[in-house]
């Protein structure tokens, strides 16, 4: 089979496996069967995934139009051949969960065609060396994203709102339905998506290359100079920031919740959300900018990076601490994790320790973004277990519940305590890793010591809110006021291997060469000091999982996330009925008068006066005016012939 | 040997006309011999095809209009169609004079034709302006060859100027086409439409050839008279066409129109290594126009042709691809964009723009159910010819014979 085959099938057997289900999309026999083969579809990506990373490596190039320099080129390197399996298999376990919990959903056509474009897109942005081929897959994540955010379109079932209803905060009520959800995310997506394809367009006029891996990226920044280098940069990062909802971009991830569970979970492990680190890990991997040192405006961007990262890392975790939706809680946690991916990667650019000829900041980014996307996953399948088992989308059941609905039960402890960064579980190492990374910033150059303190400070909250989302699940909550534990074979399946994976990880990194070095820095004191750390906050907030003294400050201002929706739903909102009441008000009548009313109209309506007052009849009065401009001409003619 | 077979045809054409008198029929099959005979001495086949198709369909138009001298306007329609044939023959200065005199003079009888009698009014008209355009013409024609051999920059400018007027006056550009919305409105249909499409062919062909044969460094400079000329056609036209309510009329104005889009073509005298593109677009644009203008005279004297017809033919006329308007049109932006008239291309999308509403509009009045009748069938001849372009896609062919009589101009000049 020739290599292109493989893309081929990568690319379009999700696609063109959930086809048939559009067009089913009447008959109900055949929208109940027809999901298998949209899984199938993703299974055959899973396979060609694995073929690439054991099989494929280096670049492969198919010309598009190779005059514009746009080609179907892809790049099988360790960063993106990993992460290509990451995302087939999260979607391929989500998938087969769906196929239980999206049985008897009112459309199904559209949520598997979405799904499996969604895995497709994602698929194409892991795999793009092209920067454009890489804007039609991250196109395809906002547009997929839209679709399935919004599934439940019709807003009539209260269990898939985000927000309290009737919570009302100022003229602001913290409560938003589904169809309110998809379009929140797609336009703070295309408030970034714009400035990133302007990017690239800069990119391409500057570069001879649109290839991340052949651009000349030093020389790039040198011939943009300081201030075009953090423009250029700035605008790109847009993009990815907007799309992993880094602060103060992060609404649109909270309200992306009303989508079904699924959904959820795709999108806050390995894509969408996990796409903006992803590019930025996957540019910066060609960028190189430890030895960019000398080139002005690097050091600011990744700087900026740097604490975009934390801060959104530290602001997820305190909201998740507050929070009490399930998914929401979970969301906000999500959103602290990219934040810590983002960090660990732009600490690369001080960072020159290398591991297998790889950079360690950006291989600590790395697994933990694969350590992530599998103890997400899980916790977002279990919590759309748990939603169908209690009819209840806030954090309820006690030890009771927790007894008998066990495989969820375990499944959250696993999760839970894989990614807190307890010692020895898989993301301890990991964890260590980016606390070296961090304590390095300190350490060496640029000396600063805020990135270890937020880094410790969010690993502590983020261990809290990931036990209180076991305790109040399963241990301390609330009786459930409905419970509903038969069934759901395939959703315990989903889990069931999505949180197997993690073992597996945690045998990588003890037997791949390019992980030795979380091994050490898991044995480094500091590190267990945190791990520690983790663990006993961990096991304080499973005992105490509520503190009522804080219930009102700060719980409430971290469950209404610090109030950022003024943001997206007020100051937003009104700079932009601003604009366009100035844009109505001067621009359209001043428009509507030139094209329809006044201006053109009324030099029409002269024209045409004119034409037609020529036009009397009489043939003496035609020779007169042809005649007349006959002359007019030749004189003129005559003038200009002679000053010539 | 050319010119022998053109004498032979033109015998032909006279003798047929003179038994017409007799046998009505006679007049038709000389005239469609003639351009047979046309047709195998032209240079260009494709061109000599087209002009052929366009002579013939004008002929079967002619047998819906029971004139007085039926079977003689048979002749004068051959004579028209031959000589434009032969235009491209020749690099002879004087032959090509004749050849456009030998185009007007035929339309001065046209003209006046109509069942019972005749349209003097209408002929004095037109004939008053066609007389002076012929004047204009031939004398900015022969002031231009004689600067090619004793240049004179003054007397270059003022042939150019009356050259340039003259082919104003000829094929109706505005500020000097007063006399078209009347003649269109109020001659008989089937005349104007030969006058609207096969006698606007040698004008422009004599007038590009004469420009590029005697083309100076002033000729940069000077098109710019050509081209303001051009733009207030255009905008005359299409204002007139979108504010007139009778059917004629606005296919006046649409011509006024039209005959500033081809007049943009004349610019390429400055730089003639872009000459095939100058002839490719105003060529296509001239074959397209005249297949749409018969199609849709004739719809006016038939009460209205097949509803899919006319607007077929309205979209070419508007420029809608694939059909042969839409190529014209591009190979006309084409050759401007090689002349760095780029504000021009603005202005003439702008004005195919304002064009839309007239031609729809157009379409859907003229329009009617399917029947038999000789009125669509002249439609669907029509329409044959702008969907050749769709038939043989893409149009490199045409370009490639245009490139070929370029060439050919090239060498005799």
């Amino acid at each position: 089979m020739n290599d292109w085959m493989f893309f081929l099938l990568l690319f379009l057997t999700p696609v063109v496996s959930s086809v048939p289900i559009v067009f089913a999309y009447k008959n109900e026999g055949w929208t109940e069967k027809l999901p298998y083969l949209s899984v199938f579809g993703i299974f055959v990506s899973v396979l060609m995934s694995l073929h690439i990373l054991f099989a494929m490596e280096g670049q492969y190039s198919y010309p598009w139009i190779p005059e514009l320099g746009i080609n179907f080129v892809f790049m099988c390197d360790y960063l993106n051949s990993y992460m290509g399996v990451v995302t087939a298999v999260i979607a391929f376990f989500i998938a087969i969960y769906g196929l239980d919990y999206m049985k008897g959903d009112y459309r199904p056509s559209w949520y598997w065609f979405c799904f499996n474009l969604f895995t497709a897109s994602m698929l194409l942005v892991v795999y793009s060396d092209n920067l454009f081929l890489l804007f039609v897959g991250w196109e395809g994540l906002g547009a997929a994203s839209w679709g399935l955010i919004g599934h439940w379109f019709r807003d009539d079932d209260n269990i898939s709102y985000v927000g309290k209803a009737g919570r009302k905060v100022g003229p602001l009520e913290l409560s938003w339905p589904p169809s309110s959800g998809g379009w929140r995310a797609i336009s703070t997506i295309r408030f970034g998506d714009v400035p990133m394809f302007f990017a690239i367009a800069v990119i391409w006029v500057l570069s001879p290359t649109l290839n991340i891996s052949e651009i000349e990226w030093g020389t790039l920044f040198v011939s943009l100079g300081a201030a075009g280098t953090i423009i250029l940069m700035l605008c790109f990062l847009l993009g990815l920031f907007t799309k992993s909802a880094q602060f103060p971009f992060s609404e649109w991830l909270m309200t992306a919740m009303t989508g079904p569970t699924t959904v959820s979970a795709l999108l806050h492990s390995a894509t969408m959300v996990a796409a903006g680190a992803f590019v930025f890990l996957k540019v910066t991997w060609y960028i190189e900018p430890w030895h960019l040192h000398d080139v002005p405006g690097v050091e600011q961007i990744y700087t900026l990076v740097l604490f975009v990262g934390l801060i959104s890392g530290l602001y997820g975790a305190l909201c998740g601490s507050g929070l009490l939706e399930r998914k929401v809680l979970l969301a906000a946690t999500t959103m602290s994790s990219i934040g810590l991916m983002f960090a660990a990667g732009a600490a690369s650019f001080w960072i020159h320790h290398e591991v297998a000829g790889m950079n360690f900041a950006l291989l600590v980014a790395f697994w933990y973004m694969a350590t992530h996307a599998f103890a997400k996953a899980s916790l977002f399948l279990v919590s759309g277990h748990l939603i169908h088992a209690t009819h209840s989308r806030f954090l309820c059941g006690g030890f009771e519940f927790g007894k008998r609905f066990k495989p969820a039960f375990i499944v959250t402890i696993i999760a839970t305590t894989f990614l807190i960064g307890m010692p020895p579980l898989t993301a301890y190492w990991i964890k260590s890793g980016m606390d070296e990374v961090m304590e390095h910033l300190y350490v060496h150059e640029p000396h600063i010591i805020l990135p270890i303190i937020l880094l410790v400070t969010t690993s502590l909250i983020y261990s809290a809110v990931m036990a209180r989302f076991l305790s109040l699940n399963f241990i301390k909550g609330d009786k459930p006021e409905h419970e509903h534990l038969e069934g759901g074979g395939l959703m315990k399946l989903g889990y069931g291997l999505m949180v197997s994976v993690l073992f597996i990880l945690l045998y990588l990194i003890f037997t791949n060469e390019e992980t030795e070095g979380f091994v050490h820095a898991g044995y480094l004191s500091v590190s267990l000091a945190v791990g520690l750390g983790a663990l006993i906050v961990y096991a304080i907030a499973l005992f105490i999982p509520r503190i009522s003294i804080f219930s009102r400050v700060p719980g409430t201002f971290f469950s209404d996330r610090m109030y950022l929706p003024f943001l997206n739903d007020y100051i937003v909102p009104k700079i932009g009925f601003f604009i366009a009441y100035i844009v109505q008000e001067f621009g359209n009548r001043g428009i509507d008068g030139f094209f329809n009313t006044r201006v053109i109209p009324g030099i029409f309506r002269a024209i045409s006066r004119g034409i037609r007052a020529i036009q009397t009849g009489p043939l003496s009065s035609y020779v007169k005016i042809v005649l007349g401009f006959v002359m007019l001409f030749i004189i003129l003619a005559s003038i200009g012939g002679i000053s010539l | 040997m050319d010119l022998t077979m053109i004498m032979v045809a033109l015998v032909i054409l006279t003798l047929s006309a003179v038994l017409s008198y007799k046998f009505h029929a006679l007049g038709l099959i000389g005239a469609v011999i003639a351009l047979l005979i046309g047709l195998n001495t032209c240079s260009s086949f494709t061109y000599g095809i087209f002009v052929f198709a366009i002579g013939i369909i004008n002929l079967l138009s002619l047998s819906a209009l029971k004139s007085d001298i039926q079977g003689v306007d048979y002749g004068l329609v051959g004579l028209m169609a031959l000589a434009t044939m032969y235009i491209f023959n020749t690099s002879d200065f004087a032959l090509v004079l004749a050849a456009l005199v030998l185009v007007s003079v035929p339309t001065y009888i046209l003209v006046m034709l109509r069942e019972g009698g005749t349209n003097v009014e209408v002929g004095i008209k037109y004939i008053t302006f066609m007389v002076l355009a012929t004047v204009l013409f031939l004398i900015g024609a022969i002031i231009l060859v004689y600067t090619k051999n004793a240049f004179n920059g003054f007397l270059y400018v003022l042939g150019y100027v009356m050259l340039v007027l003259g082919l104003c006056l000829e094929i109706g550009v505005a500020p000097l086409h007063e006399w078209v919305p009347d003649v269109f409105a109020s001659a008989d249909p089937i005349p104007i439409s030969i006058i609207a499409s096969l006698a606007k062919i040698v004008p422009f062909i004599a007038a590009l050839w004469i420009l590029v044969y005697t083309a100076c460094d002033m000729t940069g400079s000077i098109t710019i008279f050509t081209v303001v000329l051009a733009v207030i056609s255009m905008f005359t036209g299409n204002i007139g066409a979108l504010t007139s309510k009778e059917h004629a009329r606005v296919l006046a104005y649409s011509t006024v129109a039209g005959m500033g889009y081809l007049l943009t073509c004349l610019v390429v005298a400055a730089k003639p290594e872009f000459l095939y593109l100058a002839l490719t677009g105003g060529l296509l644009f001239l074959f397209s126009n005249a297949a749409g203008k018969i199609g849709l005279f004739n719809a006016i004297k038939g009460k209205g042709a097949y509803s899919l017809l006319t607007f077929i033919l309205a979209f070419s006329f508007i420029g809608v691809p694939p059909l042969m308007g839409f190529w014209a049109k591009l190979f006309i932006l084409i050759t401007l964009a090689k002349m760095q008239y780029f504000w021009l291309i603005g202005i003439i999308v702008i004005n195919s723009v304002i064009s839309i509403p007239y031609y729809i509009r157009l379409a859907n009045e003229l329009g009617v159910k399917w029947e038999a009748n000789l009125t669509n069938f002249i439609c669907l001849a029509a329409v044959i010819i702008t969907l050749v372009t769709v038939l043989f896609v893409p149009v490199e062919w045409f370009v490639t014979n245009m490139e070929a009589i370029a060439h050919t101009v090239g060498i005799a000049l």
